[in-house]
């Protein structure tokens, strides 16, 4: 991709720059014990940037704003962080140096500062709870602590335990672990892998900059923010939402147990989708593509899982019906008709979705937070966030996409960009791939 | 039981301590004074539902069964969210008289699953109920009320299996005499297990539950504890093997059918106006009219298992002779429940599923002097 695509106008935003996706092997290989230089730096700048976001606190309380030079250190301790961090995910290739770089594949773009409320800047630390449990699920804020410190950073300081989650099973970590793998096979990354990993440093840019006070503004995790850099292509397995953000309270408030016949319903379900499964296996090995019964039955229950999560979650509104009828739910699945599989990868499919099962597994960590922030938010607010049902959305996106990939219902890889609109692919993919568009 | 039986009056102070009697007067008024207005709250609550639930509809994008079964949800949890209050203050009051360890939290936790369960329960209901009418139109009670009676019957039959938090029995002395109970009562070999529950109440029960292969007999841990003695102990085990022997759970099934087949009806003929059981908008009232039955047939729910709990304590004091075990068993019971031996008349009447403990401890005193009776006199 060429050009340069900035996040839609936030005053803390993310900046992707050109990247033809072309790794150095020898770099990946090593590339934890390549950053270890580069962390301890990080961390130390950490230690200090902590000192000094606590003075922008002060700062805010006394006079409504940062001073210029105290913004722009820890405005260069979190640009520095975010170019580290894209360098242990490998969502970069260069070596980040040891100090923010001009022009970092991965880079952060930071306003100056402006006037914040002295009320916001009184509980900051309090109203950044919530973004920063979001931030380590995505597994993007990760700390200098030594519990993290082998994992990589993006920021330092006091925040190594909301980030120690993050470092264990976020999304981003994940990502970047299957992206090592391939990238020694291929010699390239994976454009999802680096697509996620890029959304979630950018999440995470915005909600410390929120915390450390270099703006006053929410951070938000619309997958708006990734649609300038990702691509979302062309794919047999499409979610479709049409839903609004109102929700009932006292359906929110019961949301859990008013999914309990779902969810009994669905463990049923989940027994005969195995089997169902397994004589799929069988007959498209037998004719290289799954009987149409088979695939109805299959896509039928995929759909009523997407129909059931979303309503868990809270990303969708309205209480769903119990056999996954096509367009009958708000966060719905289009699945094309059986297509012709090569054998081969039926034969091994099992094997082949395990990376995306584990990454999907690590958006269902991403999903489950997104409920639970959109259940306070929602039981309070009587709508859900657009940027977290989006969000939630593009999990269960993925998630629904590993299943049908796993149950032979489309031979495409799911993709792992978490956005719902993108830039389409400029050409098909020809084999299984992690996530990769292209 | 004879039918010519009857009680002596019992002096309740005399009997149980004036001090306890005053006591437990005063911690179950209280009771009865949150489940007067709980009740009065819960009615209010779902005639409210009633009229204006149906807008709930729009939260539902499945069909009509589902949507029934999401309104019913629904008044369930506005139901349980108006009770909680009184919930709350019952857990206060028994914390405050020491019969209750659960804190707050873990007593929410617990209600929440219980309300799981519940929300399981209606919905399997409306899934037969408004399939049936959907199918069969206003015909659907009768066969809908035979469905919850065969689904009561087999819930009876397999919950035993299902339990898994008792243990058997290992009190040497209580088997041995349950052995010799069942020879009495015509029974063999029916489990005898223990379930825990001394971490967090110090209320002592035993019950009988089961059909045919499945029936037991549970005791709580704390029925096996002080201030219990062991004859008490046997009584217990004589009655709850009584209830198996006397078919009380059969009988209360057949009891369940005698009251489901005209409920059903009722139901039928009170959603009528929304469109009957098979439309969702009818679920709303369906609960309100549930609701109702249940308290109107409370007198007579609680007379019939007022008489069964006097048959098997009559079967008791026969296996075991012990008239003096039943009533400081009773009287033990005042002292670890906290139970009022002559509860007001009202309560009795609506919520007594048990004879009062002056009532069981007349009992036990008619069946002495019964027994004293039928000794003939030593000759001069």
């Amino acid at each position: 991709m060429a050009g340069t695509f900035e996040a839609r106008a936030r005053p803390v935003r993310l900046v992707v720059r050109d990247d033809d996706l072309k790794r150095t092997r020898l770099t990946v290989l090593f590339r934890l014990l390549l950053a270890v230089p580069v962390l301890v730096w990080a961390a130390l700048w950490g230690i200090t940037a902590v000192v000094v976001a606590f003075a922008n606190w002060l700062a805010v309380l006394i006079q409504g704003e940062v001073p210029d030079s105290l913004h722009d250190f820890v405005a260069g301790y979190v640009r520095y962080t975010t170019q580290v961090s894209a360098y242990l995910y490998l969502a970069a290739d260069p070596y980040p140096w040891f100090r923010g770089q001009e022009g970092y594949p991965v880079d952060v773009e930071i306003d100056p500062p402006g006037q914040q409320s002295r009320w916001s800047g009184l509980f900051r630390l309090l109203l950044a709870l919530p973004a920063l449990a979001l931030t380590a699920a995505l597994g993007g804020g990760l700390s200098f602590g030594s519990s993290s410190a082998s994992s990589g950073s993006t920021q330092g300081g006091t925040e190594g335990f909301w980030s120690a989650g993050a470092s264990a099973g976020g999304a981003a970590s994940v990502a970047a672990f299957l992206a090592w793998f391939y990238i020694l096979v291929r010699g390239r990354t994976s454009r999802g892998a680096r697509d996620l990993v890029a959304y979630a440093l950018g999440y995470a840019v915005q909600a410390f900059g929120y915390l450390f006070l270099l703006t006053g503004r929410y951070p938000t995790s619309d997958p708006v923010l990734a649609e300038p850099y990702s691509e979302l292509p062309e794919h047999p397995v499409r979610l479709v939402v049409t839903d609004d953000l109102g929700r009932s309270r006292i359906t929110v408030l019961f949301r859990l147990l008013l999914a309990v016949p779902h969810l009994v319903w669905i463990t049923l379900w989940s027994v005969a989708a195995v089997f169902a499964a397994i004589a799929a296996w069988l007959a498209g090995l037998a004719r290289g593509r799954v009987p149409l019964a088979l695939h109805r039955f299959l896509s039928a229950y995929v759909r009523y899982a997407v129909h059931v999560q979303a309503y868990l979650f809270v990303v969708g509104r309205r209480f769903p019906g119990f056999t996954g009828r096509p367009g009958s739910y708000g966060i719905d699945l289009e699945i094309e008709p059986p297509a012709r599989q090569s054998r081969w990868t039926i034969g091994f499919r099992a094997v082949l979705a395990l990376p995306a099962l584990i990454l999907a597994g690590a958006l269902g960590g991403v999903a489950f937070v997104v409920g639970f922030l959109g259940w306070w938010y929602a039981l309070i607010a009587g709508r859900m966030p657009e940027g977290l049902r989006n969000l939630g959305a593009t999990c269960i996106r993925y998630q629904e996409q590993a299943s049908a990939y796993l149950l032979l219902l489309t031979k495409r890889y799911p993709y792992a960009a978490p956005v719902l609109e993108g830039r389409q692919a400029l050409e098909e993919p020809s084999a299984p791939d992690l996530g990769d568009a292209t | 039981m004879p039918g010519d039986l009857a009680l002596p009056a019992v002096d309740a102070d005399a009997t149980f301590g004036a001090e306890r009697v005053a006591e437990a007067e005063r911690y179950e008024r209280f009771f009865f004074v949150l489940w007067a207005l709980a009740q009065v709250a819960l009615f209010a609550t779902l005639f409210l539902y009633a009229r204006k639930g149906a807008s709930f509809t729009r939260e539902s994008a499945a069909g009509p069964i589902g949507t029934g079964m999401l309104l019913g949800m629904l008044g369930l949890a506005i139901a349980w969210l108006v009770g909680l209050p009184f919930g709350l203050a019952a857990l206060w009051w028994a914390r405050r008289h020491d019969q209750e360890e659960t804190g707050y939290l873990g007593w929410l936790l617990d209600d929440w699953t219980l309300l799981a369960a519940q929300f399981a329960a209606v919905c399997l209901a409306l899934l037969v109920v408004m399939g049936l009418a959907r199918r069969l139109g206003e015909r659907w009670w009768l066969p809908g009320a035979g469905v919850f009676v065969g689904i009561a019957a087999l819930f009876t039959f397999v919950a035993p299996y299902l339990d898994f938090t008792t243990e058997p029995l290992r009190d040497e002395a209580l088997l041995a005499a349950a052995e010799r109970y069942e020879g009495e009562l015509g029974l063999e070999g029916l489990p005898l297990r223990v379930v825990e529950v001394s971490d967090h109440t110090d209320q002592a029960n035993a019950y009988a539950y089961g059909l045919g292969p499945s029936r037991r007999v549970v005791f709580w841990d704390t029925m096996l504890a002080a201030p219990f003695s062991q004859p008490e102990q046997k009584v217990v085990l004589a009655h709850e093997l009584a209830h198996h022997s006397e078919d009380h759970l059969p009988e209360g099934i057949a009891w369940f059918a005698l009251f489901a087949v005209p409920g059903a009806w009722i139901l039928m003929r009170a959603t009528r106006a929304r469109g009957g059981m098979g439309a969702p908008e009818a679920v709303p009232v369906a609960l309100l009219v549930v609701a109702v039955l249940q308290l109107a047939s409370a007198p007579a729910a609680s007379a019939i298992s007022r008489r069964m709990e006097a048959e098997a304590d009559w079967q008791a004091l026969r296996v075991t002779h012990d008239p003096a075990a039943l009533e400081g068993l009773m009287v033990g019971f005042s002292e670890t429940s906290l139970g009022d031996p002559d509860p007001p008349r009202w309560t009795q009447l609506l919520l007594g599923t048990h004879p009062t403990l002056e009532d069981r401890v007349a009992m036990a005193r008619a069946w002495a002097e019964r027994e004293a009776a039928a000794v003939p006199a030593p000759g001069p």
